[in-house]
């Protein structure tokens, strides 16, 4: 007879439980493990709670970095960098050999607010840690050179990095070409594309090769801007004046296309210059 | 009713000085040690360091004491019981199983209070003495560990009702490792890939967690816990209790005395 | 018209035994049994016959597969037939971190006995169980003979009409099993009624006015012992004396042994005569005779020997 009451009780009062906690859940936000790591701990530290169990440790802490920043929040602006540096370190101090704890550092110190930190020479001393604890890692190397080139604009360095991962044995083909034609070209946006879609091919899916997709788009935009400029000076010489506004373009018979970026923000159009630029409020939009 | 609950209160008071004859609030002087041996040690560091070291310390302990209590003691209380047949008497008397279960759940969860509120007043008494401001906002996180203890012993209690003590003490304390990490196990797809969603969410769902009654970090940092949260816990803690309580019950009520 | 004690009618369990495959061991089969209102009913069988799996049964220890019994017309469910039976297991283990007083006064709170009815019954039990000298004393110190009689304490707390004692007089030494017989004599003279299991026959024989034989979970009989046992004479039990050897061939004597200087037979009943005119015959000078009626023991032997039981019947269970 017991075990009836005993259903029913169940069955009424468990349907609290998950909905409480969604509650919780809300009011004290899902990360709240995460503070300790300011205070004191340094990766040695940590490194000595766990004897005998780092590698899951590092799990921990890479589910709770990723946890964190991460997954589809991508744009999302209340992130706190300042535990990403101490929440790499950790999970990279306990298992150094964890590559795409190194990476996911580098994207996010490197990148601009919002996505990032803005800071891209940590995050490129990142990724020379990571490198230098596992020599016979070409990829690392690889995204270290390429992130000389995209964040710090450093050809030179850039293929010399990539030239000395290609002499790792097992690296891939292109990289040395990849290493000269970076000298050769001064073309900017071609050799970024080119890095950017390396990273894209080699990522798995998740927010690396989000980003990587982010980054391609980026430069998609600026080439539309670029056809887009080209098309305003063919109007000019077709009609004798530049365009008001963009949509004379299309009535103008120049252009066939979209008039906004593949994030639906229109293209800017100074009159004056005669340029068209990815407009500043669109999420597609870098500095130069 | 009247009757039923003065035997429950006669099993829980019984109870209650069985813990204490067992010795276990002897854990209190281990206790009173650590406090003052962190509170003489930790006169060299800079004053806001110091006070948080020694929150986190007290407060730590308060929950790992208790959690062990909460554990041992708890699986004893039924399965010593059974193992060594002093149920047998007691059941012939006019007590129900139901009376005794519930009895020595509130005798233990009695036990914890009393043991939660010494140690809050050495911790406050050790922050007087050493120069710190006693702060109200740390009983916030005492009720908190409180919550998280009940809900321990119940466990504790329901496993011992199904298995041998060692094999109840072992789950249980599985039980609680698993709880502590609740972050983990929500989020096991991005370190497990092939982990089906469903099975986190259920796991989730299903797994108590015990991050919830964890406020130490808050407090210790001197931010508020907001009245709200508290109640939200509380409710989260009655319902998980009340269920595993039906069932530890309804197991106990249905088991055979070989 | 007060209703019986208990009547137990078709009381059934099994266990399940084994792990992986598991089979169903009957421990006791429709148990029909009426205690009457101020008797001493023995409990008998030999161990694993299902005596302690019945008193387990009765206290809700246990829940049966099938079958009910009633405690003075109450049903096995009920709580109130509780506060007229007490219960003492085998082998009782009580808090052992408890003095005798602290646990008895424990026990007098579940029956929701007043403070002052508690103290004054607590230190009537320990002087009736002899455990006054003791009373302050943490029962973990307690000898095993001490724990049953505080076990005995525990069960008399609510001044029960029925008693169910399981094997009561085990642990204890001549002194303390005196104690226990008396005080179960003392109980029925109170006009109680008591159960009580055993595997020690003699204490059934001289205790019981009835006793109640169980066999691999089946009631074998019961009755007076005059009922159970064979009415009539066994057989002779002759002390000779001066006699030697050679008694033996007189026919109808079963055993010949030697006592001393006396010589004992064992002889049928109908021989009587010519045995004796046989021991005058060589000289020897009969001393006693003395008519052997079966004991319960013998009726037990007998009785298993020939269900096939035997040896089976009184080891393992």
């Amino acid at each position: 007879m017991k075990r009836r009451w005993a259903g029913a009780i169940v069955a009424v009062v468990f349907p609290l439980v998950p909905w409480s906690q969604s509650r919780i859940d809300t009011d004290v936000g899902e990360f709240r493990a995460q503070q300790e790591v300011l205070y004191l701990w340094s990766g040695d530290h940590v490194k000595r709670l766990f004897p005998g169990f780092e590698g899951l440790a590092a799990d921990v802490y890479w589910l709770r970095t990723v946890q964190y920043f991460g997954g589809t929040r991508l744009y999302a602006r209340d992130k706190s960098f300042e535990l990403l540096r101490p929440l790499i370190e950790i999970t990279t101090t306990l298992d150094p050999r964890l590559e795409i704890a190194y990476r996911y550092g580098a994207v996010f110190l490197s990148e601009r607010p919002p996505i990032g930190a803005g800071r891209p020479r940590e995050g490129i001393e990142v990724l020379s840690r990571g490198a230098a604890r596992n020599p016979d890692s070409w990829r690392l190397r690889q995204e270290l050179g390429f992130f000389h080139f995209l964040y710090l604009h450093d050809a030179h360095r850039a293929a010399a990095v990539l030239e000395e991962a290609s002499t790792i044995p097992g690296a891939a083909f292109w990289l040395r070409t990849f290493a000269a034609s970076l000298l050769a070209q001064g073309g900017d946006r071609e050799a970024s594309r080119r890095m950017w879609r390396q990273m894209f091919e080699q990522a798995e899916a998740g927010i690396l090769k989000e980003n990587a997709r982010l980054q391609l788009r980026i430069l998609d935009a600026r080439d539309a801007a670029d056809d887009l400029t080209a098309a305003v000076a063919e109007f000019e010489r077709r009609h004798g004046r530049r365009p008001e506004r963009l949509d004379e373009l299309v009535r103008g018979g120049v252009w066939r296309g979209p008039l906004a970026d593949t994030a639906g923000v229109p293209f800017h159009y100074d009159g004056q210059t005669g340029r068209v630029t990815v407009a500043t409020e669109s999420p597609l939009w870098r500095p130069r | 009713m009247g009757r039923g609950l003065s035997r429950v209160a006669a099993v829980a008071a019984n109870t209650f000085r069985e813990t204490v004859r067992e010795r276990v609030l002897y854990n209190l002087v281990f206790f009173a040690i650590l406090m003052t041996a962190s509170g003489l040690l930790l006169g060299q560091l800079s004053i806001r360091q110091d006070e948080k070291i020694l929150i986190d310390i007290g407060l730590g302990a308060i929950d790992l004491f208790g959690t062990l209590i909460a554990v041992f003691i708890g699986v004893g209380l039924v399965s010593k019981e059974i193992e060594r047949r002093s149920l047998y008497p007691l059941l012939a008397k006019p007590l129900s199983r139901g009376e005794l279960f519930l009895g020595k759940f509130a005798g233990l969860v009695f036990t914890l209070l009393v043991n939660v509120a010494v140690m809050m007043a050495g911790l406050y008494a050790t922050l007087a003495a050493t120069g710190r401001g006693v702060e109200p906002r740390l009983l916030a996180a005492a009720y908190a560990t409180l919550l998280g203890l009940v809900l321990v012993v119940a466990i504790a209690m329901l496993f011992s009702t199904v298995t041998s003590s060692v094999l109840a003490s072992v789950l249980s304390v599985g039980v609680v490792v698993a709880g502590r990490f609740s972050d983990v196990v929500r989020h096991m797809g991005e370190v497990l890939p092939g982990a089906p969603r469903w099975l986190s969410e259920v796991l989730y769902a299903v797994i108590p967690n015990f991050q919830n009654f964890d406020f130490k970090d808050r407090v210790a940092y001197g931010d508020p816990v907001p009245a709200s949260v508290l109640a939200w816990v509380t409710v989260y803690a009655a319902a998980y209790v009340t269920v595993v309580l039906a069932v530890g019950l309804a197991s106990f009520q249905s088991r055979d005395f070989q | 018209m007060e209703e019986a004690p208990l009547v137990v009618r078709g009381l059934t369990k099994s266990y399940r035994v084994g792990h992986i495959r598991q089979s169903l061991r009957p421990a006791l089969t429709d148990l029909d049994l009426d205690v009457r209102a101020g008797e001493i009913l023995g409990y008998v069988g030999p161990n694993g016959s299902g005596k302690t799996t019945t008193l387990k049964l009765l206290t809700g220890l246990l829940r049966p597969d099938r079958g009910e019994a009633r405690f003075f017309g109450l049903a096995l469910g009920a709580r109130a037939w509780r506060h007229r039976v007490g219960y003492l297991p085998e082998h009782p283990y009580l808090y052992d971190y408890l003095t005798p007083v602290e646990y008895l006064d424990y026990v007098g709170r579940l029956f929701g006995m007043s403070a002052a009815r508690r103290r004054e019954r607590t230190r009537e039990l320990l002087a009736l169980v002899g455990l006054e000298r003791a009373s302050g004393t943490p029962m973990r110190r307690f000898s095993k003979g001490m724990m049953q009689r505080a076990g005995l304490a525990q069960a008399l707390v609510n001044d029960p009409d029925l008693l169910l004692l399981d094997e009561p007089m085990s642990g204890l030494d001549p002194l303390g099993r005196r104690l226990v017989r008396n005080l179960i004599l003392e109980l029925r003279r109170a006009g109680k009624t008591v159960l009580f299991s055993t595997h020690i026959l003699s204490d059934a024989e001289t205790l019981c006015d009835r006793v109640a034989v169980l066999r691999a979970g089946r009631l074998l009989s019961v009755g007076t012992l005059g009922e159970i046992l064979h009415p009539d004479v066994a057989h002779l039990e002759v002390l000779v004396g001066g006699v030697g050897e050679g008694l033996g061939a007189v026919g109808g004597v079963v055993r010949q042994e030697a006592v001393g200087e006396r010589t004992r037979l064992e002889v049928e009943e109908g021989a009587l005569g010519r045995v004796i005119g046989a021991v005058e015959a060589t000289g020897g000078r009969v001393l006693s005779v003395l008519p052997v009626r079966q004991s319960l023991e013998d009726y037990f032997v007998s009785e298993m020997a020939g269900s096939g039981g035997g040896a089976d019947a009184w080891g393992e269970g």
